[in-house]
């Protein structure tokens, strides 16, 4: 078993997995205990995104035909990027009354923040939606610095988001967090769908079991526990050893053999699958979009392990250290590649 | 940790059992003095020393963290000691993008017989340490340079 | 009503890593006279740490080791009822032993017992006071966190087969088989060829001594054959091994003889009408032999073979003439091949060596009928060989006049052949040249050389001898070429001590090739599932120091040229070596081994194959899930460390131990800094 990165938030908000669930954070939301709808009940949803690409929104629309059946079965009160709404329309809801609030995007200005308490408040559960709500996604990478960095390096000094000349106050650009973090340093997360975007068949999962009445039991991360290779065709062979590191627009990969043993940094071995590994299956490396399996812990140590284990040639010993070491030389980005989603989980101020 | 002025590193390390602990009895064996910033944990082989406890060293305030292994061809284990040298090649490829600087991870072969050397290097990397002042808990991520030089901007 | 589903979607931490609830460590802190005390405030220690979570109770004593000291382990850990003891005193590497056994008659697991390192690693060396006490508080604290993260565990105990398996009937592996056979257990000796022996049975005589190699060699293969305890396999090849120490299947496939050894009564008459000639293996192809044959006269087992190779034709039957003439009716062409499955407790391969052959240096003409490699002179010297003992070249059958002898031929040659020396070669040239000698008085002898390595007893006496008495000439220099002009091969080579180029005009030249492993080890060694050779292709000793005649592999031992060139002392030496571990294993009534081993949880293992490739030990093997072999793991880690999902832990070292064990190193130690007490001046 492996370290998580000496954190102990996970969805559920500030607890040990062992001890108090039920206990809520220091945040001013409440937990209610009335069960998932049952069956024959449409559930209120709730879709936002803060920090977000859009990917998550348009990703519902993976599921094809059966978007159609979803969308029958629940009452959508509250999505800005399908059904106009306004934030005070938000604030109107009676606390708890919404069922499910799916949230995409990472927590990266003040504004995110205060809308994810909000949706706290008003929601009985709350859905991390996406790599950058489940793990702080792609643009926590920006993590590596601090705000005033980030300004610096795109503004020039002297930038502050202030309002426009002669305007007041409530115009002004919601100021950036220090860090760009996932939704559950904000507030208590009862699910995940994680992936950048959520997959099909993971999206599936979950409408499959909020509209058939059997959600388990939160805290719970809806995909596998086992590692992507457990879904993966491709062939992994038992002497396998890596004697390159390349990246996938320099080879065209053997459509059988595992990417890893081709060269390519493939984050399977580390992330969880539920995806049924339709990245490697096309020819391209797991980026580790699902987020780590439990008990991996820190993702970027354990593949950084892994891949420094399996660079070898036909032999060790002194003589193939220069070798070893172009090879590895050839990772350029270890953070991007081995954090690229998780960033903000892993490696954050403290 | 006390001292008198300054300040004093602290190091956590990790030495394999049959080689590097060895060599660390026998400057203790030999009375030879070093500085006691350095505290030990012994593991079977080098290769146990996962990436993840250096991490979490540096993060729970380690100002430099030490790993002690056979030499090459020398291994209890035959070849634990080729994957723990690559797995710190990667680590310090990462740690100057999380802020940290690379030479606050050390690795060194050590034998049972070096007990002089193990006394050497540890007041080596103590006087090094102090030079790079106390770790910075999440700090910005240093520059690297396109030929591997690490930039540091304090 | 929603329910729990698949606990372990989240990190739950497994219930057996988590750590052990209601903890009652007890710490005791030596004084070890004033080895500690002297410099580490041991009362102070003791104290801080009674205050520490899960210590229930914390003392100092002056010697711990002392039967009083053990006896205060042992009575603490009934009264206050300890789950587990850390000593805070010597380096384990003194006495983990010595508390480990005293809390196991008390009645706690040893492995629930860890000591502090406060004396090698902090009293020795540093200054007395604060900082010294302190470091022995953070260490004994990070032994604490062990501990209380610490399984109880047992040995792990396995039975084992009682029988031997020794690979190859070489003088290495007969003296192996002889020893183990001796000391009462079977033994089952597998031989590629139709006959034991080896090279030295194509030997004319041994140097130093010069005895009659046939001579000393044939009484211990007789011994073979007739000993009760071994049974003897030829035309065998071991096609496959699998298991583990104390447990290994073999499978080994004889290849049918067609002549039954029992009816045979050597008279020789088949070979006579039998239409194939080919070259004879045994004299390296200077005389031919039929398909049906005998290596040589005194072969064990003492029987004709028939070839099916070069024979013309058994199934169907082509020719048949020499089971028309064969009186007893020994020859069987219904004969089959045997495939035998044994199980054996512990393997000696002995698969002896090769030499490098003479293609591979086209300058010295290989090609030429009178460029011979050492083993072929060792049959023209024989007096069962092609010439009956005289020297005779093969290209005329004239007498050579002048010999030379190249030495190093392939060997010390890092760039284009083999890098190493050949360890032989300079005393069997020096026998052969002073055979020659003997034979040939008025012959002149020249070895070419780069050193002289005669390192035996009696060695460096009989190189003196070789160039004193019978006045071998020898140049110190390589050759550059060989060629034949007429009737002669020119030697052009050099003299480095006088700086000269050498010409010679020689009758025979004799090529000391470099030992190399011999054909089909690759094989054997891919069957044992784990890398178990050297970088040139020798089989590889677990230690090259102190452990020479173990593989990786528990329970496979290596002996004589496979291992690596010698001569037929050291041979015999690691014959009689490997059998003295077979023997240890076999008589062992249960095998037992370290239960700190790796494990795997199947509920978390995707089948990444991470791990597998990267164990020395071939332990981890992989299906659906990897599963560790508790008994060829030796709990390295290696495999935990890379396993990126974290279903590979290690017992009593997991990574949730180590992460406390970190903490504890670092963590702030709170209370007053007062002046210490430390003992003496």
């Amino acid at each position: 078993m492996k370290m998580n990165g000496g954190r102990n938030v996970r969805p559920g908000g500030g607890k040990d997995m062992e001890g108090d669930m039920s206990s809520p954070t220091s945040l001013t939301e409440t937990r209610h205990s009335s069960p998932v709808p049952r069956r024959d009940a449409k559930p209120k949803l709730a879709v936002y995104w803060t920090g977000s690409c859009g990917g998550c929104d348009v990703s519902f629309l993976e599921v094809g035909e059966a978007i159609v059946e979803v969308l029958s079965r629940v009452e959508i009160v509250f999505w800005p990027a399908l059904v106009d709404a306004k934030r005070s329309d938000l604030e109107a809801l009676p606390p708890g009354s919404i069922d499910v609030a799916l949230i995409n995007g990472v927590i990266r200005t003040e504004e995110n923040a205060e809308m994810a308490k909000l949706l706290r408040a008003k929601s009985k559960y709350i859905v991390a939606y996406g790599a950058c709500a489940h793990l702080g996604g792609v643009p926590s990478l920006a993590d590596r610095w601090g705000k005033e960095e980030i300004f610096r390096e795109v503004f020039g000094k002297g930038f502050r988001p202030g309002p426009p000349p002669g305007a007041n106050g409530e115009a002004a650009l919601p100021d950036l967090l220090d860090a760009a973090v996932p939704l559950e340093d904000v507030v208590r997360v009862d699910y995940v769908v994680p992936g950048c975007p959520p997959p099909a068949p993971l999206i599936s999962r979950f409408f499959g079991a909020l509209l058939g009445g059997e959600m388990p039991e939160p805290p719970h991360v809806f995909a596998n526990v086992k590692a992507l290779c457990e879904e993966c065709q491709r062939v992994r062979h038992d002497d396998r050893r890596i004697e390159r590191i390349v990246r996938p627009h320099e080879v065209l990969p053997d459509p059988e053999t595992c990417l890893l043993e081709q060269g390519l940094i493939c984050m399977g071995p580390v992330t969880r699958g539920g995806c049924n590994a339709l990245c490697p299956a096309a020819g391209m490396p797991c980026t580790g979009c699902l987020g780590p399996t439990p008990e991996a812990g820190d993702p970027g140590t354990a593949m950084l392990s892994a891949l420094a284990s399996l660079v070898r040639f036909e032999d060790e010993g002194e003589e193939y250290f220069p070798k070893e070491d172009g090879v590895l030389e050839a990772l350029a980005d270890p953070l991007g590649t081995f954090y690229m989603y998780s960033f903000g989980r892993f490696r954050r101020k403290r | 940790m006390a001292s008198v002025n300054g300040f004093e590193p602290r190091i956590v390390a990790f030495l394999c059992r049959w080689c590097s602990y060895a060599g660390a009895d026998l400057a203790g064996t030999s009375r030879l003095k070093y500085p006691p910033n350095i505290i030990p944990i012994r593991v079977p082989c080098s290769g146990r020393v996962d990436p993840q406890w250096v991490l979490e060293a540096f993060e729970r305030g380690a100002d430099g963290v030490f790993i002690g292994g056979c030499h090459p061809g020398d291994c209890h284990y035959v070849s634990g000691n080729y994957k723990t040298r690559r797995r710190v090649v990667l680590l310090k490829k990462l740690l100057p993008q999380l802020g940290i600087e690379p030479e606050r991870l050390r690795l060194e072969w050590i034998s049972a017989t070096e007990g002089q050397r193990f006394a050497q290097v540890v007041t080596e990397f103590v006087r090094e340490l102090k030079e790079l002042g106390p770790i910075v808990a999440g700090g910005d991520a240093l520059r690297v340079t396109r030929d591997g030089q690490v930039q540091i901007e304090r | 009503m929603s329910k729990r589903s698949d606990a372990r979607n989240l990190s739950t931490r497994h219930p057996s890593r988590v750590t052990r609830r209601g903890q009652r460590i007890g710490v005791f802190v030596c004084h070890c006279g004033h080895n500690i005390a002297g410099v580490v405030d041991v009362k102070r220690v003791a104290e801080e740490l009674s205050r520490y979570p899960g210590v229930v109770y914390a003392t100092d004593y002056e010697y711990m080791c002392s039967d009083p000291g053990q006896d205060l382990i042992k009575r603490a850990i009934r009264e206050h009822r300890l789950s587990g003891v850390v000593v805070a005193a010597c380096s384990p590497s003194m006495h983990e032993t010595t508390f480990r056994r005293a809390a196991e008659e008390a009645g706690l697991n040893p492995y629930l017992v860890e000591c502090a390192n406060i004396r090698e690693h902090c009293s020795w060396v540093h200054n007395p006071g604060l900082e010294a006490t302190e470091k022995a508080v953070r260490i004994t604290r990070t032994m604490v966190e062990k501990v209380k993260g610490n399984m109880p565990l047992e040995p792990v105990e396995v039975s084992h087969a009682d029988k031997c398996l020794v690979v190859g009937g070489g003088i290495a592996g007969i003296q192996a088989a002889l020893d183990v056979a001796e000391a009462g257990y079977e033994v089952i000796l597998a031989e590629r060829s139709p006959t034991i022996g080896g090279h030295m049975a194509q030997l004319s005589e041994t140097f130093p001594t010069l005895d009659c190699s046939q001579c000393i060699l044939t009484p211990k293969m007789v011994e073979v054959e007739r000993h009760p305890n071994i049974r003897l396999l030829v035309n065998a090849e071991v096609e496959e091994i699998s298991g583990f120490i104390g447990n290994y299947r073999v499978r080994i496939r004889k290849r049918p003889a067609y002549v039954d050894p029992d009816l045979c009564n050597l008279c020789g008459e088949c070979e006579k009408v039998c239409p194939v000639r080919v070259p004879n293996e045994f004299d390296r192809g200077l005389l031919e032999r039929g398909a049906i044959y005998i290596p040589f006269p005194q072969a064990v087992p003492s029987t004709y073979t028939l070839d099916e190779e070069t024979c013309l034709g058994i199934k169907p039957l082509i020719c048949g003439k020499c089971a028309e003439v064969c009186e007893p009716g020994a020859i069987d062409f219904d004969m089959s091949e045997e495939v035998i499955e044994e199980e054996v407790g512990a393997i000696i391969l002995a698969t002896g060596y090769d030499l490098y052959e003479t293609k591979a240096l086209p300058e010295y003409s290989p090609e030429d009928p009178d460029v011979i490699d050492p083993l072929q002179f060792e049959r023209l010297l024989s007096a069962t060989g092609p010439t009956r003992g005289e020297i005779r070249r093969p290209s005329d059958g004239k007498v050579p006049k002048t010999v030379v002898f190249i030495k190093c031929a392939g060997s010390r040659d890092p760039e284009l052949h083999k890098p190493y020396c050949s360890a032989i070669c300079c005393m069997y040239t020096a026998k052969h040249a002073l055979l020659y000698k003997h034979a040939v008085p008025d012959g002149r002898a020249i070895v070419f050389y780069i050193d002289i390595r005669a390192p035996g007893k009696g060695y460096e006496e009989f190189i003196h001898r070789v160039m004193e008495e019978d006045r071998v000439l020898y140049i110190r220099g390589k050759v550059a070429k060989v060629f034949r002009e007429g009737d002669k091969l020119i030697v052009w080579g050099v003299d480095t001590l006088s700086g000269q180029r050498v010409e010679v005009e020689a009758d025979l030249v004799v090529l000391a090739m470099a030992v190399v492993p011999p054909e089909g080890v690759e094989e054997l060694a891919r069957t044992l599932r784990l890398s178990c050779l050297d970088e040139n292709g020798f089989l590889k000793e677990a230690h090259p120091k102190l452990r020479p005649l173990e593989t990786l592999a528990g329970g496979i031992f290596i002996a004589g040229a496979a291992q690596g060139p010698k001569d037929i002392p050291q041979a015999v030496t690691q014959g009689s070596g490997a059998a003295a571990k077979a023997i240890s294993l076999l008589s062992a009534p249960v095998l037992t081994h370290s239960p700190e081993v790796a494990e795997v949880d199947e509920e978390l293992c995707s089948g990444c194959r991470v791990c597998a490739p990267l164990c020395p030990y071939g332990a981890i093997t992989v299906e659906e899930v990897a599963q560790v072999n508790e008994l060829l793991c030796e709990g390295c880690g290696t495999c935990v460390a890379a396993c990126p999902s974290g279903a590979l832990s290690l017992r009593n070292l997991d990574d949730a131990q180590v992460e406390r064990m970190v903490e504890a190193a670092l963590a702030e130690l709170e209370g007053a800094r007062e002046a210490v007490e430390v003992k003496g001046g």
